[in-house]
């Protein structure tokens, strides 16, 4: 944390802050707020320019995400009080955060740094599927993610059962799912010569208890891994929550802060969604004291974030927070499309570029609008980082991303109301090799080249 | 002063000017069943518009207080009239261990303004207490929303409690949420899943009318 010696004044405030009814936060001081700095600032969404190339319009998105935490708060669910940040404390908090942190530990340790616009350093890399996953092939989909060359960081699917039992959030079950879990992830980095492989962990544990009984240096959670924190959306948080909060860094580990601002919901359009990211980054450094923030707008209906709605707001949220800080923060892609499917690939690699350009580290890929069970494999994923790395190591300019995203999007945006779902992990790998079927990895070798013919400059 | 302006008000939000309306119309003796007809019209729209994400949960948050404000009016004058009865008593909740509630919530609004009673017990609900509040109540049907893999067997365990107390057949049960598919409500024996909150009040009337016409016919043939 950024400034340890806050952590109980900030918790305090659950208990001191103003009392609001919970009925009245969002549609009464969230919206009429959201609302207003929009006006104010002059925020406005182009449809025909996703990744659009305004500084000013980047800072006044930084001022107006600024004025909306702080005028709205944080809202704590269970004592219906709202914690509230004064622009000194922004301003410090701002001021004593670090722009680099090394994660991982021995030989696998990287160094994360924060990125500019147009960086030519390339993104710091988090594979995730995102999904839930069936036991017998939770270990497999660890082995097939950890084997990725550009992989710094990985965070592994949600098991779904553990020794044939259904997890359930809160309860005995989740204590050992969360235990088979780390247990898998440990022995995957080991044997595929990673040890020490940064891991954002455990996404079983949805429950704080089960977050806890995985924190220990020798077998599970190090204090060189990471976990997220979510906020629940939009702005309000719950002591379960904050347990977390306490717990990490009270253990020492890496903390990010998981937000999911929703296109159509309580955020409206691609301006609220784009301010509430910049607020949400604000939030997670003063309240729950993150390391980093992992964005993942998305959109009501679809549950995606490639289309043109949700790329802008990623856009220029980056361009904010990069311009007007030296945070760290990660795009999570949502894809429309399932696993060895064209239009995923296009998908991803449509979000991994605007998301680079404009300052990102990549958090890719949740595919089939992360709602079926085993529905991802790390193919998507590398050619979203593929994708990364190639376009900050070619200095690619936001103008020049605008114009491939436009061209990319011609490929698959009328099909995102009824996208196809694909196939599932263990019909496109090998399960026991942990390897991609020819016929999987022909798609992605199609699309990478297709790819490099409208000017993505790939290494390799 | 019209039902077309009060519909004008609603749609835009505009809970003042609702009720203010609604309240001239009745005193000026209009129909109140005129004047809810037009409503769910417009609210229908109003629906299908935010469906569409034509306009955003705000928007449609405001249409949906506005037309509360004028349902308050009418209700005394429909009463009168033997009308006013919800379309169906609905107890609705996020199942225990999961806070979430947008989806929730929005299939909340969409009912109320779609003339359904709804209880919402909040988040992290236990599954007795969905049972407990449906007996309470006398409602039609129980809505559980999970976003969450490691929550949805809570949808199943109010289900399992509700076959163990001999209850399953006084109740229909609805379920929803992110993670939730066809194929789990067919798993569990849920008997209806929504897929989104706009398709909601649709599916949950359809149901309504299929057990009712169901009833009838099991009657009819007795």
């Amino acid at each position: 944390m950024s400034n340890p010696y806050r952590l109980w004044e900030i918790q305090q405030r659950s208990n001191t802050g103003p009392f609001c009814d919970e009925n009245d936060f969002l549609p009464k001081i969230f919206v009429p707020k959201l609302k207003e700095v929009i006006k104010k600032y002059e925020i406005k969404y182009d449809p025909k320019n996703p990744v659009p190339a305004d500084d000013d319009l980047a800072d006044r998105l930084w001022q107006a995400g600024w004025e909306l935490f702080r005028e709205v708060g944080l809202y704590n669910t269970d004592t219906h009080r709202i914690i509230k940040v004064s622009d000194e404390e922004i301003k410090e908090a701002l001021y004593t955060a670090s722009d680099r942190y090394w994660v991982g530990s021995g030989k696998d340790a990287v160094l994360w740094k924060h990125r500019q616009v147009e960086d030519t350093e390339p993104p710091f890399c988090i594979f995730s599927p995102d999904c839930t996953c069936s036991e017998e092939l939770h270990y497999s989909m660890c082995l097939a993610f950890l084997k990725e060359p550009l992989l710094d960081g990985f965070c592994a699917p949600i098991l779904e059962d553990s020794m044939g039992l259904k997890i359930l959030s809160a309860s005995p079950f989740e204590i050992n799912g969360s235990t088979q879990h780390i247990y898998n992830l440990r022995l995957a980095a080991k044997q595929v010569g990673r040890p020490g492989v940064f891991l954002v962990a455990v996404g079983t544990a949805e429950h704080d208890s089960g977050q806890i009984a995985v924190s220990n240096n020798e077998w599970g959670v190090r204090t060189s891994d990471s976990r997220i924190i979510g906020t629940l959306t939009e702005f309000k948080t719950a002591d379960t929550l904050f347990n977390r909060v306490v717990h990490c860094h009270q253990y020492g580990c890496y903390v990010g802060n998981l937000t999911g601002p929703i296109y159509g919901g309580w955020c409206g359009g691609s301006e609220g969604v784009a301010v509430v990211l910049v607020a949400y980054s604000l939030n997670g450094l003063c309240i729950y004291g993150a390391n980093y923030n992992q964005h993942f707008p998305f959109h009501l209906n679809w549950v995606s974030n490639t289309t043109r709605e949700l790329l802008w707001p990623i856009a220029v949220a980056g361009q904010a927070m990069a311009r007007n800080s030296k945070l760290l923060y990660t795009s999570n892609g949502f894809a429309n499309a399932g696993p060895m499917t064209e239009m995923l690939f296009y998908e991803t690699a449509c979000h991994a570029l605007v998301s680079t350009v404009t300052s990102w580290h990549l958090w890719e890929m949740a595919s089939a609008r992360n709602k079926f069970r085993n529905r991802a494999t790390p193919l998507e994923a590398r050619i979203g980082m593929e994708v990364g790395h190639a376009v900050a190591r070619q200095g690619m300019t936001r103008e020049q991303a605008n114009e491939i995203t436009l061209k990319l999007l011609d490929k698959y945006e009328s099909r995102a109301a009824d996208a196809p779902m694909g196939v599932e992990y263990q019909e496109c790998y090998d399960v026991a090799t942990a390897l991609p079927t020819q016929e999987h990895f022909d798609m992605y070798r199609r699309v990478k080249d297709e790819l490099a013919e409208m000017g993505i400059e790939f290494p390799y | 002063m019209s039902v077309e302006e009060l519909c004008q008000a609603v749609e835009t939000g505009d809970q003042k000017k609702s009720k203010l309306l609604a309240q001239k119309l009745m005193d000026e003796g209009t129909d109140p069943l005129k004047i809810i007809s037009s409503l769910i019209k417009v609210m229908g729209k109003i629906g299908d518009k935010f469906s569409r994400l034509e306009i955003f949960l705000p928007e449609m948050m405001m249409s949906g207080e506005a037309m509360s404000e004028v349902v308050q009016i009418l209700s005394p004058h429909l009463k009168r009239k033997g009308a006013g009865q919800p379309k169906g008593r609905v107890i609705l909740g996020t199942v225990k261990g999961d806070l979430h509630d947008i989806g929730k919530n929005i299939v909340k609004l969409m009912l109320e303004s779609n003339f359904f009673e709804v209880k919402d017990l909040g988040v992290d609900v236990d599954s007795t207490d969905f049972i407990k509040e449906a007996e309470t109540m006398g409602a039609d049907i129980i809505g559980a929303s999970s976003l969450m893999s490691t929550t949805l067997p809570h949808q199943k365990e109010i289900i399992d409690i509700l076959k163990e107390l001999g209850l399953r057949g006084k109740y229909k049960v609805v379920i929803g949420g992110a993670p939730t598919t066809q194929e789990w409500a067919d798993d569990i024996g849920a008997d209806l899943y929504c897929p989104d909150a706009g398709s909601a009040p649709k599916l949950i009337i359809n149901l309504l009318k299929t057990t009712l016409k169901k009833a009838s016919m099991e009657e009819m043939e007795r």
